[in-house]
């Protein structure tokens, strides 16, 4: 009954998860670390039952499942009163429906992408843009800048393995490099003049009048809306740039992220001997900022080890798209696989203070139950991609 | 090959190179800086503690406590976890600005950290902090030990005061840190390294929020050195008579010293301030008064402010006259009938003495006789003389700040007055006026030479045994001729008033002219005559004759000493 399955990606998820719950004992309690294991057992069993549903099944509810998960953050926005609103809460749980809308997201997309034989035209990218847009604008009213930017390169990576080429993308999404050049004038004119360069050339009609028409307006509109950021938002994006001006605010988690990772040194400080986590220094530390006391605890040594493990478990899911003959499963996987890969190096990135603070937990490792089970619900559908990649 | 196989590359080698950043990133960090972030996360988990050496006490001669430390509370802050309900209670309890106490706890680089921001709140504050502690948050209440001045005022000039270190203090010297106290005036500046010792070093174990959670036992900690306690020898009995003697006055400056080894006895400067205000911190507006207050209250008169010594300094140009044999006790000049003209200038006696001999002329402070002797002596052997008794420059004391004063030679009046420069300006001199300027100890100093066959001691606060001498030169003759007249002065000359009974005193008023006002009253004496035990040395601003106001007090402050010397030979013998 298993015998199709690969066993190599339910092993790592599970050899991750296993290790995270070890570092939520270390860096905070016996009782967070019961309450991830209750969830991890869920999951697993989550996972298991998954992979028995063919991916046919999980085309068809696709809709019913965005759906639903869009009515869930639709329901907290309105109802909670608790800011930021990013949680239902079920007497002692409480459900992260973003967490969930990730998931239903690749699936409903992996849906329509699949029906479109070729994707040749910016037209047939209106829809799946509208599906990614919905979620990701819902949870960054919430606010959750971190779950909300994650859409984006799920719906790039997802249509680009579905079969549109990478120019066409690029032109596609180009405002979103305007937007980021209009902080200044003048990289964004120069910005602009590569831009047209590069249409004139490609000598397509269509290209350029959209890639002109939408950068520039992008470029107009941005400060604008910079403008209607939360303040803590701004900020977190300033004190990236300036960590060691402002100790005290934002980049106060950055700086101490780095002494922790940093003090490990080769071998490190030995499992629930770090000093960063069990003093406090560290924010978020079962969280958002676990695998600074990886890096603390376990040194140079566990990191090579966790990200060797994150890259094969990546592999196996990338080797699974490509393999599967069935182009809905095959895109879904690839959705799947940009989520966790780009979670674990914003997570990664952000604690070693290589990229702006924004608060994504790390797949399968940080404390968070929604999280965790909605990335052993993607693991259960690609075991199930796995048992069945032979059939069209 | 077809368009998934590329595909699959392009994505699989964003992967492996995404996760060679993060590999690179970490060996960078862990590797390569390494030991820098290892050290910062000791230093985050090590705090460093520095123990206060209690600092020294100043005892005065008998090893009463004329500075010492008592318990005073502090309020310290946590920038970090401080709410705006604690900051305004504590604005309004502690009677200070919420920005102002912002402002201090930003002096702590990490907002974790507590950081004092109140030194000696009252008993009153420090109720009213306990009684809702715990409505409060970010705000502890602590003892430490603060300098306090059990006689104020009286003892401001010597003792000086401690004070909360500045930014330029902190630059000079680098083993001392922000909130540290320094000694800022007096024996407590003169003598910081032996008062502060050296403060002690604890380690402890501290989380995010700076509390402590435990010792370090890898380093190990060091105890502080407490301050030697210094033994002065002020006589505080004595200081306190001397205030007494001169309440009448606004401005006044006394020196006490044992003329034998210059031990100080009394150093009283008066305007003073109680330096236990400054323990608290002055506010801004006090310390403009303070600075501001034409009678200098800040100021050190006995070493800092600079007179004409008048009369005071006639015995001098006699004993330069005599040392360089140019006149002898006999010699007279034209006598005095009350105004001596050079050219049409007229320069007035105070009144007419006819004709003297050079000790009656110090008896009676003839300034005619003055006058002639100085322009007959010339400018040259004064200044030579005089210069090396010790006028015009420091005597030395273990005080900051001493001033010079001023003795005029040849080349300083040419560089005043051009060559311009005339008779006139020696006749001034003669008579201790015009440009010459002498502190208040420099001449008590310089009175020392006639009880110490022409040595001159060091003046010290702090009580020692082996005192510096300087040697003048001057002959047995001479001396003894200045002193016989200075003997002559209070037994029945200018300076009676400040006689003693049953004690011979040695004395020589002066009367000071100053353009801001009445003439400052000046009288330097010693007694007993035939073995000195006490110099006093007294000037009392704007008060009019040295006989009439100086002489008396100085005469009461000769008689204080030698009626508690009895005392002082109990204690010797305890």
């Amino acid at each position: 009954m298993f015998k199709k399955i690969d066993f190599t990606i339910i092993g790592a998820a599970i050899v991750l998860a296993v290790f995270g719950v070890m570092m939520i004992y270390s860096t905070a309690n016996v009782e967070l670390m019961i309450r991830q294991t209750i969830w991890l057992i869920f999951s697993i069993l989550a996972a298991i039952i998954f992979s028995r549903i063919s991916p046919r099944i999980w085309a068809d509810l696709s809709p019913v499942i965005y759906l639903a998960s869009i009515i869930l953050i639709f329901g907290i926005l309105l109802k909670t009163d608790v800011y930021p609103k990013r949680w239902i809460r079920f007497g002692d749980f409480s459900l992260q429906p973003s967490e969930f809308a990730k998931f239903a997201t690749i699936l409903i997309l992996a849906n329509f992408l699949a029906t479109k034989k070729k994707l040749q035209s910016f037209s047939d990218m209106m829809i799946p843009i509208a599906i990614a847009a919905v979620p990701c604008l819902l949870i960054f009213i919430e606010p959750d800048l971190g779950a909300a930017q994650i859409f984006l390169p799920i719906l790039i990576i997802m249509s680009y393995w579905g079969g549109m080429s990478g120019t066409k993308i690029f032109i596609l999404f180009s405002p979103i490099i305007s937007a980021a050049a209009s902080f200044s004038i003048y990289v964004w004119a120069a910005y602009m003049v590569l831009l047209l360069v590069f249409l004139y050339f490609r000598k397509q009609l269509t290209d350029l009048t959209y890639g002109l028409v939408s950068n520039s307006l992008v470029g107009l509109i941005m400060p604008l809306a910079w403008n209607s950021l939360k303040i803590y938002q701004q900020k977190r994006i300033i004190a990236f740039f300036s960590p060691w001006i402002d100790p005290q605010g934002m980049s106060w988690q950055i700086i101490q992220s780095k002494i922790a990772i940093g003090s490990g040194r080769f071998f490190g400080k030995g499992f629930l001997s770090g000093t960063q986590k069990k003093l406090e220094f560290l924010p978020e530390r079962h969280t958002d900022f676990i695998f600074s006391c990886v890096g603390e605890e376990f040194g140079l040594v566990g990191i090579v080890i966790v990200v060797t493990i994150y890259v094969y478990l990546l592999y196996r899911l990338l080797r699974l798209a490509k393999e599967t003959r069935n182009r809905f499963s095959s895109i879904l996987v690839s959705g799947v696989l940009t989520w966790l890969a780009y979670q674990t190096f914003i997570n990664i990135g952000v604690t070693m203070g290589l990229l702006p603070v924004t608060g994504v937990p790390l797949p399968f490792v940080s404390y968070g139950g929604s999280a965790l089970l909605s990335c052993f619900m993607a693991i259960g559908v690609c075991l199930s991609v796995s048992r069945t990649k032979m059939a069209y | 090959m077809d368009e998934s196989a590329l595909k699959f590359r392009i994505i699989r080698n964003v992967i492996f190179l995404l996760a060679a950043i993060v590999i690179l990133w970490s060996i960078k960090l862990q590797l390569f800086e390494g030991q820098k972030y290892f050290r910062l996360s000791e230093e985050n988990r090590i705090r460093k503690k520095y123990v206060e050496a209690p600092r020294g006490k100043i005892l005065d001669r008998h090893g009463i406590e004329i500075a010492n430390t008592r318990p005073g509370f502090y309020v310290s802050v946590v920038r970090a976890t401080i709410d705006t309900n604690t900051l305004h209670n504590l604005s309004r309890i502690l009677d200070m600005e919420v920005s102002t106490i912002i402002e201090k706890s930003k002096i702590e680089k990490n907002p974790y950290n507590l950081v004092k921001i109140a030194h000696d709140i009252s008993y009153e504050q420090l109720s009213l902090i306990e009684e809702s502690i715990e409505a409060f948050s970010g705000i502890e209440v602590g003892v430490e030990p603060l300098r306090n001045y059990p006689y104020g005022e009286l003892l401001f000039h010597q003792i000086g005061y401690v004070g909360e270190i500045t930014s330029e203090e902190l630059e000079k010297d680098g083993s001392y840190f922000i909130g540290d106290y320094i000694g800022k005036m007096g024996l407590e500046q003169y003598y910081e390294n032996i008062l502060r010792g050296t403060p002690g070093v604890e380690y402890v174990e501290v989380d995010a929020r700076g509390k402590e959670v435990g010792q370090i036992t890898e380093k190990r900690s060091v105890p502080p050195i407490p301050g030697e306690d210094l033994r002065t020898a002020i006589d505080i009995v004595l200081t306190e008579s001397v205030a007494v003697y001169l309440e009448p006055f606004e401005r006044a400056a006394c020196v006490c010293l044992n003329p034998r080894d210059g031990a100080i006895k009394v150093l009283y400067s008066k305007p003073g301030f109680d330096p236990n205000l400054f323990t608290h911190g002055l506010q801004r507006i006090q310390w403009d008064i303070l600075h501001k207050d034409p009678s200098a209250p800040m100021y050190n008169r006995a070493t800092m402010s600079c007179y004409p010594p008048g009369s005071t300094f006639k015995p001098f140009i006699a004993l330069a006259a005599l040392d360089a044999k140019i006149i002898t006790d006999s010699k007279r000049f034209e006598p005095c009938f009350g105004e001596y003209r050079l050219g049409r200038r007229p320069f007035k006696c105070w009144k007419p003495h006819g004709s003297l001999n050079l000790t009656d002329a110090i008896i009676y402070s003839c300034d005619i006789y003055f006058y002639q002797l100085g322009s007959y002596t010339g400018i040259d052997t004064i200044y030579e003389r005089t210069n090396r008794i010790g006028f015009g420059k420091k005597t030395g004391i273990d005080l900051p700040n001493e001033k010079d004063g001023i003795l005029p030679d040849r080349k300083w009046l040419e560089k005043h007055y051009g060559h311009n420069w005339t008779r006139g300006h020696i006749f001034n001199l003669s008579i201790g006026q015009g440009d010459i300027l002498v502190t208040p100890v420099q001449l008590a100093c310089a009175y020392t030479i006639f009880v110490n066959e022409g040595k001159i001691p060091i003046p010290h606060i702090i009580e020692k045994n082996d005192t510096t001498y300087f040697t003048t030169g001057m002959s047995h003759d001479a001396l003894e001729t200045v002193r016989t007249a200075l003997a002559g002065v209070v037994a029945r000359g200018t300076g009676t008033l400040a006689r003693v009974p049953n004690t011979e005193v040695c004395g020589k008023t002066g009367t000071s002219q100053n353009p801001h006002g009445e003439d400052h009253s000046l009288f330097v004496g010693f007694a007993p005559a035939s073995d000195p035990e006490i110099l006093v040395c007294l000037v009392v601003e704007n008060a009019g004759h040295g006989g009439s106001i100086a002489a008396p007090i100085a005469g009461k402050i000769i008689r204080a000493y030698l009626s508690s010397s009895n005392n002082d030979t109990l204690f010797a013998h305890e």
